[in-house]
């Protein structure tokens, strides 16, 4: 009996994972074949939408973890007895792994919780119907328009909120706990870090914003069932967007740092 | 044990060792429930047992709901009428030619046979849920039939590709139940869409365009209004007032007349028979109200378990003797259709 339930269950998510690919597929294709272009006006709108709606909350979270980075690598390397060396862990933890970590769950929480709501709340209300029948492609008017107006935003926005994430680290390690120097915390923080890993960074949180943007829309499209069905597919959409965060996060560490980490110690 | 069968017409015959004796007493025996096996004693004669209604089951085997009281035997399409009337216009803009869709077990379309005619206001009748919506998903190609065929102008819906199919929908106007307002634009930038999207026309001509249709549902002055400000009936009417934008060929309502008070439905009445005199085209009504199907239908469609009961010149139905259409079309508690 369980073992029947476990097989369905996994078959259901082998299915909605062939659906969401082909959803993704279908979304990236309409971007890059330019036929998103001819809603560009909508994509403009969906970036402003998010710049206001998600920006600051964003920032604030990369933020408060930027100083918790900079606290527990102060006192760790206290411990350790080289609290000069606390840059190393606030710019490995900033740029490599809590900041793109940080962007995923807000980037789940906020933009792919409100994709599913809005786009299952318009399923609901016959308002993507009422695009099919005006002759309006409706996945090319929800989603792609929101996947291109993502990739237009986000990398600008996540910069900055990995700028505000130093800053904060800086803000703890050298003004609050103080145990180094400016200029040496400088030093340490800038020497284990360089140009391709603020590109890899930006990589990893794009693929997770990517993920989440196509699996929000595919959840939110297909939701069945009135109120009830948007409540599920916004729990769905979380499930499987928090798994996918981590699941990017850990494939991108290992991509691009596990062969060759770049820390300059010893020799 | 005791049996009892039924014949075609449902009478019961009872096959039992204890029925009527030659002297003509009766001696009790045992009645059998044939729905829940059941056996318990009867002293009724055979002609004053309780009957049971002939049970009739669709292709998966589920049991069909028995029609009212005295109308138990009848099969479910004994009332479809199977006749072709003479809807009078040139041509067909929609047919359905014997449509079968099921949703799971659930068969709500079951061999539909129907034309709509051209430049006709049509309304397709029936009560709640016999698929009325969803004959109109079908005219668009929101739905695709399991089996059969469904024309628009001719053309086959199902066959078409993803190209075509948007073409040919930018011939239709719908007005869905609640008017399907994109929540984040005024009603202004709502009619405007189909006009932004499909046209070359500069944002003067739209502006016009779009007055004039707010003004002709009556919301002239309510253009900058969001869809969460405006009441049912005036979702609807700014919704009619979409769907017309583009001078649409064929115009499909989904219950206009759903919660409105009888005076609105009235006057959403009159406008859309206003405006299809106007605009000519072939209209759609889907609804099951028939003071409205009195006042603006030139044909009607009877839709009833997945078929068309009767389907004809407004005129012609009303003065059906179809038992059923009969019933339906003068609103009456007593006939074929009961609460099942």
């Amino acid at each position: 009996m369980l073992a029947t339930r476990m097989r369905l269950k996994l078959e259901e998510w082998i299915d909605a994972f062939g659906k969401v690919v082909k959803f993704g597929s279908e979304v990236v294709v309409d971007i890059f074949g330019g036929r998103v272009m001819t809603f560009f006006g909508e994509t403009l709108r969906q970036a402003g939408v998010l710049i206001i709606g998600s920006a600051v909350v964003i920032w604030t979270l990369m933020f408060f973890v930027g100083l918790q980075c900079g606290i527990e690598g102060a006192y760790f390397t206290r411990s350790l007895g080289a609290p000069a060396y606390a840059g190393v862990f606030t710019a490995w933890c900033d740029l490599r792994e809590i900041a793109p970590y940080a962007f995923g769950y807000m980037m789940c929480a906020k933009v792919g919780t409100g994709i599913v709501a809005e786009i299952g709340s318009m399923r609901i209300n016959d308002e993507i119907d009422a695009l099919e029948v005006m002759g309006i492609d409706s996945v090319l008017f929800l989603a792609s328009t929101r996947l291109l107006a993502a990739w237009l935003v986000l990398p600008f926005l996540y910069i900055a909120g990995v700028g505000g994430a130093f800053f904060a680290s800086y803000l703890a390690v050298v003004q609050q706990i103080g145990d180094v120097s400016s200029g040496s915390y400088s030093l340490i923080f800038w020497l284990f870090q360089n140009p391709p890993d603020l590109l890899f960074s930006l990589i990893k949180a794009m693929a997770m914003a990517t993920f989440i943007v196509i699996i929000a829309c595919y959840y939110g499209y297909h939701v069945t069932g009135g109120p009830v069905g948007v409540g599920t597919a916004t729990a769905k959409s979380m499930v499987a967007n928090i798994v996918v965060v981590h699941l990017v996060g850990m494939m991108g560490t290992v991509f691009f740092w596990g062969a060759n980490p770049r820390a300059p110690i010893g020799g | 044990m005791t049996d009892e069968t039924f014949d075609q017409e449902g009478n019961a015959t009872p096959r039992s060792d204890g029925a009527a004796t030659d002297s003509g007493s009766y001696v009790p025996e045992t009645f059998v429930d044939p729905t829940t096996g059941e056996s318990f004693p009867t002293a009724l004669p055979p002609e004053h047992r309780p009957v049971e209604p002939t049970v009739h089951l669709d292709e998966f085997g589920n049991r069909i709901p028995p029609n009212a009281p005295g109308y138990e035997h009848a099969g479910p399409y004994d009332f479809h009428s199977h006749t072709v009337r003479d809807h009078g216009a040139q041509r067909s803009a929609i047919e359905f030619v014997d449509v079968h869709k099921a949703f799971g077990r659930n068969k709500v379309l079951n061999g539909l046979n129907l034309e709509i005619p051209e430049d006709q206001i049509s309304m397709i009748l029936g009560p709640s849920g016999t698929g009325k919506s969803v004959c109109i998903k079908h005219m668009v190609g929101l739905l695709y039939p399991d089996q059969g065929d469904v024309l628009v102008h001719g053309e086959s819906v199902p066959d078409m590709e993803d190209s075509r199919l948007f073409e040919v929908r930018k011939k239709f106007g719908v007005l869905f139940q609640d008017g399907a307002l994109f929540g984040s634009m005024n009603l202004f930038d709502n009619v405007a869409f189909p006009l932004r999207q499909h046209t070359d026309k500069s944002e003067v001509d739209v502006a016009e365009i779009v007055n004039r249709r707010l003004g002709e549902v009556g919301l002239g002055n309510d253009g900058d209004k969001m869809p969460n400000e405006l009441s049912g009936g005036m979702r609807k009417r700014a919704g009619f007032a979409r769907a017309l934008v583009l001078d649409p060929d064929i115009v499909l309502f989904d219950e206009p007349d759903s919660g409105l008070d009888p005076v609105r439905t009235a006057l959403l009445c009159e406008l859309i028979k206003e405006i299809h005199d106007e605009n000519g085209g072939a209209y759609v009504v889907i609804t099951h109200d028939i003071l409205s199907a009195r006042r603006v239908a030139e044909h009607i469609a009877l839709l009833w378990k997945g078929r068309i009961v009767d389907a004809g010149p407004a005129q012609e139905l009303f003065d059906s003797e179809n038992p059923f259409v009969k019933q339906f079309l003068t609103g009456d508690a007593i006939g074929p259709l009961g609460m099942e």
